[in-house]
């Protein structure tokens, strides 16, 4: 049987606050494959920099376990866990050269200085930095220095590769370059990573696998396109691109499709979302009460109004060309707005503002998701 | 329930952290030894009589006027120091922050005010006294024949002297943060200069001001050398009567009660210091932003008051200093004025042993007090654990306490078995260690608030232990915070006498207490001699630590980059 390279479980962290306590990771648990690179995406204060640091060890789990490649951790000190961990203002030593950073950990090792130099050389050519090693962090680029931070910590060959935001100091043309830099290399090193960012377009390039979490709880766990077109709760909908939510009320209920009636007396009905695991914090549909339809921008089709039945009928609000497409907001008869984005083409019609309108919705790409209890 | 919490933390720190644990344990059997058992002890002979607390000691000390006086001489004496110090601290920090006198001159303020701080205590009162004392320079100069520098004005004069700088450090601070363009708000509104001065520059360095005063009250009530020189018999204070009631009358009890009453008001004043500072001033809310423009709005009249005082302090403190070298150099002074080098040829025959002395103790506390202040800094600032505050007010209690209370604790506690160390190097070394080792502790808290944890995490994430951690990656980063902290010992060490003088010994004496012995046998020019080779070895040393400083801080800051913004000297 093959090894994890991490395995989380039910790992919660708890802090002392004033006379209270807050749950800042609630009952985590997640399976990391080797060499696999998964990325943490959530809103700040979500819990996902401190299940990071609980992982390295900077901070100890108030229950749960942790196991790294078989062996249990969870209260091992960090210096013991052989993990590499990159940090946001990528706290290099500033009184020590490049070279000295780099061979930090080889020398904290006790390795020969024969190859301490070699396996220093090779980190710096990999990471694309030569002749800066008797440099000092302040005289290097923010980009530079990013480099030496993911130098100094391969240099060590860990069992896992932690980073908890590396791009955010850094301008927006580097951080994408960066990107697909960190994901070569990690690739070609083979090595496991966990990578924290509330950047969302990061999270979805990087990762093979993507965590959304949200007040300390994870939300979905899946590839960018698992979590973009099925999104598993309102949530992870609305935070991962952008997306509409339409209430309705439910007319019918079989399997897992759901009918509801339109504004204009119409019915609709669309796939619903049931969770992987009965989870009583989710409400349940039933006849006669509110359902909430999620759909994308783009997959919205705008038409001249027809009245009637068999679409939904709104006025637009805004209408805005943006060059690769127009960007509706649209009016609903019961004051919600929803957006749509309709690609340009040539001769395509552009409405105005305070047209009326009608646009359809291709069933396939609607979903009903469970709502949590205590929403709206 | 929280016992049970209580009791898990502290058996996992004993594991998770052992080498913190051992520390901790360490430091508080030191802190026990050191600092709780001689206040307790001090406490015990002063309402401890034959095994039950009683208030006799105290009642039979109130009960003689000569003490109730003592007591009121403290208080006014220091009141006066506070207020007339403040006052001058406060005209110098005008003059160096406020006003476009040349920087020549602003430096000269800036360098006569170390004078005093680096100076022993009674520097100013030995010079005060040769000018105008009996024989006096000035004295004879300006045909007075009338009049007696002992008592009250003297000890005022000399006090003032010596602790003004500390007030004109605080309170320059305090203007720096302010910002200028509060000024020019106030004179673009139709404010007078005088206005403006009023209600603005005034009120808003009342933070400065406050802490100078309690600064000040405390450090006179504490001093003991500048009124066993200058006070005389007409003008007695409770440090010099605690002393003369050990040394003169070997009056333990008398002596622990009498420095009972001194430690009241300066525990008193420690605590409101505290409580003031902690009190985040709101000028620091208005310093960051803004252009900074020039300061020098002043009204012309007070510049020029401020100038001219300036002036004439400026050249009394060197012409003090002056006095003493020429002290050191005459046959008789006063009688003979032959230049000679006769008494520095007998500091150098029969005060060699003063001086290695007071240097090994001084570089033996420095180093030992260093340690420890970084170790005490490094644990208060980076560590969680159970009565931390209690532990951050134990390392600092020695330092508030008067030196003489520190000093009659010192030879009550450790007079007898178990822990007998009257006489000895370590008793000396100790009391040094405990008192001044405070600034290093404080300097390095500050330093480590600077210094983002992720560099350590960083040093333990690559591999490091804890202890390899603190050595290559913490220690280097304060050592700018950690030579300031020595600076200040090394210094005091050298200088300070209130606590030391109870526990020098014919094995171990110091240079501070030859002086002393030098001017109570009325030898003056052997005092001068004494007092001008202690300040060049100081000085010297001074320049040495603080080129050190400059060194280390440059060496840092160079190689601070842009994403260091936490760091800083």
């Amino acid at each position: 049987m093959k090894k994890l390279a991490l395995d989380l479980n039910d790992v919660t962290k708890t802090f002392q606050k004033d006379d209270g306590y807050i749950t800042a990771v609630d009952k985590v648990s997640l399976q990391v494959e080797e060499g696999e690179m998964v990325t943490f995406l959530g809103p700040s204060g979500c819990g996902k920099t401190t299940t990071l640091r609980m992982v390295a060890g900077f901070e100890l789990p108030t229950s749960g376990s942790i196991t790294i490649r078989g062996s249990d951790m969870t209260n091992t000190p960090v210096n013991k866990r052989k993990i590499g961990f990159v940090f946001q203002n990528y706290a290099l030593f500033p009184h020590m050269s490049v070279y000295n950073n780099v061979a930090y950990g080889l020398k904290a090792r006790g390795e020969k200085d024969k190859d301490i130099r070699d396996k220093v050389r090779d980190a710096l050519v990999m990471v694309g930095l030569v002749d800066t090693e008797n440099r000092y962090p302040s005289q290097l680029s923010g980009g530079e220095q990013q480099r030496v931070a993911l130098a100094r910590v391969i240099v060590m060959e860990p069992n896992l590769l932690l980073m908890d935001e590396p791009l955010s100091n850094l301008d927006a043309k580097l951080r994408i370059h960066m990107r697909t830099e960190i994901r070569r290399l990690q690739k070609k090193l083979g090595i496991t990573c966990l990578y924290v960012t509330h950047d969302q377009s990061e999270a979805l390039s990087m990762a093979d696998r993507i965590v959304v979490m949200n007040k300390g709880k994870v939300e979905q766990v899946g590839t960018a396109f698992e979590i973009y077109s099925n999104p598993q709760s309102l949530f992870v909908a609305d935070f991962i691109g952008q997306a509409n939510i339409i209430h309705l009320k439910v007319t019918s209920l079989a399997e897992d499709v759901i009918g509801v009636q339109t504004h204009n007396g119409g019915v609709f009905s669309a796939r619903c979302i049931i969770p992987d695991h009965i989870d009583s914090s989710v409400e349940s549909y039933e006849v006669g009460k509110d359902a909430a339809l999620v759909i994308r921008p783009e997959s919205l089709t705008v038409i001249p109004y027809k009245g009637g039945e068999e679409t939904f009928n709104a006025v637009v609000s805004s209408s805005v060309f943006v060059g690769s497409h127009v960007e509706y907001e649209l009016t609903l008869p019961n004051n919600e707005m929803i957006k749509a984005f309709i690609p340009y083409t040539n001769n395509m019609q552009i409405f105005k503002e305070e047209e009326q309108v009608s646009f359809m919705i291709d069933p396939v790409n609607a979903l009903f998701l469970p709502r949590k209890k205590n929403k709206p | 329930m929280s016992t049970t919490r209580v009791e898990h933390t502290r058996r996992s720190m004993a594991k998770r952290d052992p080498v913190l644990f051992g520390t901790l344990v360490a430091i508080w059997i030191i802190f026990a030894i050191f600092i709780f058992l001689p206040i307790i002890k001090l406490l015990s002979t002063t309402f401890v009589v034959d095994g039950s607390i009683s208030f006799t000691n105290l009642i039979k000390i109130m009960g003689k006027s000569y003490n109730i006086r003592a007591l009121y001489n403290s208080l006014i004496l220091a009141t006066a120091v506070a207020v007339t110090g403040t006052v001058l601290g406060y005209i110098f920090a005008l003059a160096v922050t406020r006003t476009s006198l040349p920087p020549f001159f602003k430096g000269l303020l800036a360098a006569v005010t170390i004078l005093p701080l680096i100076s022993p205590p009674f520097t100013s009162s030995i010079s005060l006294t040769l000018a105008l004392g009996p024989n006096g320079m000035l004295l004879r100069a300006l045909g007075i024949t009338d009049f007696s520098i002992y008592g009250f004005i003297g000890t005022w004069i000399s006090e003032t002297l010596t602790y003004f700088p500390v007030a004109f450090m605080v309170i320059t601070a305090v203007l720096n943060t302010m910002s200028a363009n509060l000024d020019d708000a106030a004179l673009s509104l139709g404010s007078s200069r005088w206005r403006m001065f009023r209600t603005i520059t005034i009120p808003l360095s009342l933070p400065g001001i406050g802490n100078s005063i309690l600064l000040l009250f405390g450090a006179s009530l504490a001093d003991f050398a500048t009124p066993l020189i200058l006070g005389g018999h007409t003008f007695p204070v409770l440090p010099t009567e605690a002393y003369l009631m050990i040394t003169g009358m070997f009056d333990l009890k008398g002596g622990a009660s009498l420095s009972f009453l001194l430690l009241i008001p300066a525990l008193l004043v420690f605590i409101l210091q505290r409580v003031l500072i902690g009190k985040k001033s709101y000028v620091s809310v208005t310093g960051k932003n803004g252009a900074k423009s020039a300061f020098g709005k002043l009204p012309h009249l007070l510049t020029a008051i401020i100038s001219a005082v300036c002036a004439i302090t400026v050249v009394f403190i060197l012409y003090l200093y002056a006095i003493i070298l020429w002290g050191s150099l005459v046959k008789v002074w006063g009688v003979n004025n032959t230049v000679t080098l006769q008494h520095f040829k007998y500091v150098f025959a029969h005060g060699k042993k003063a001086i290695t002395d007071t240097l090994l103790i001084a570089v033996l506390s420095t180093v030992i007090g260093s340690i420890l202040g970084v170790v005490i800094g490094y644990i208060a600032q980076r560590k969680n654990f159970f009565g931390k505050r209690f532990f951050e007010f134990g390392s600092m209690l020695n330092y508030a306490l008067p030196g003489t209370v520190v000093g009659i604790a010192y030879i009550i506690a450790f007079n007898q078995k178990p822990i007998l160390l009257t006489g000895t190097l370590a008793i000396l070394v100790a009391a040094y260690v405990f008192r001044y080792y405070a600034t290093g502790i404080r300097s390095v808290i500050a330093s480590l608030a600077q210094i983002d944890p992720a560099l350590e995490e960083a040093s333990l994430s690559l591999g490091a232990n804890s202890l390899r951690t603190f050595t290559h990656v913490t220690i280097p980063l304060i050592i700018p915070a950690v030579l300031a902290g020595m600076r200040y010992l090394f210094i005091h060490s050298m200088t300070a006498i209130s606590a030391t003088i109870f526990l020098v010994s014919v094995r171990w004496t110091l240079l501070t207490t030859r002086i002393l012995e030098s001017m109570t046998e009325l030898q003056f020019s052997q005092a001068s001699a004494f007092s001008i080779v202690l300040i060049i070895i100081v000085f010297v040393v001074d320049a040495i630590m603080l080129a050190l400083m400059k060194w280390s801080t440059r060496k840092f800051t160079q190689q601070e980059s842009i994403s260091y913004e936490k760091i800083g000297a």
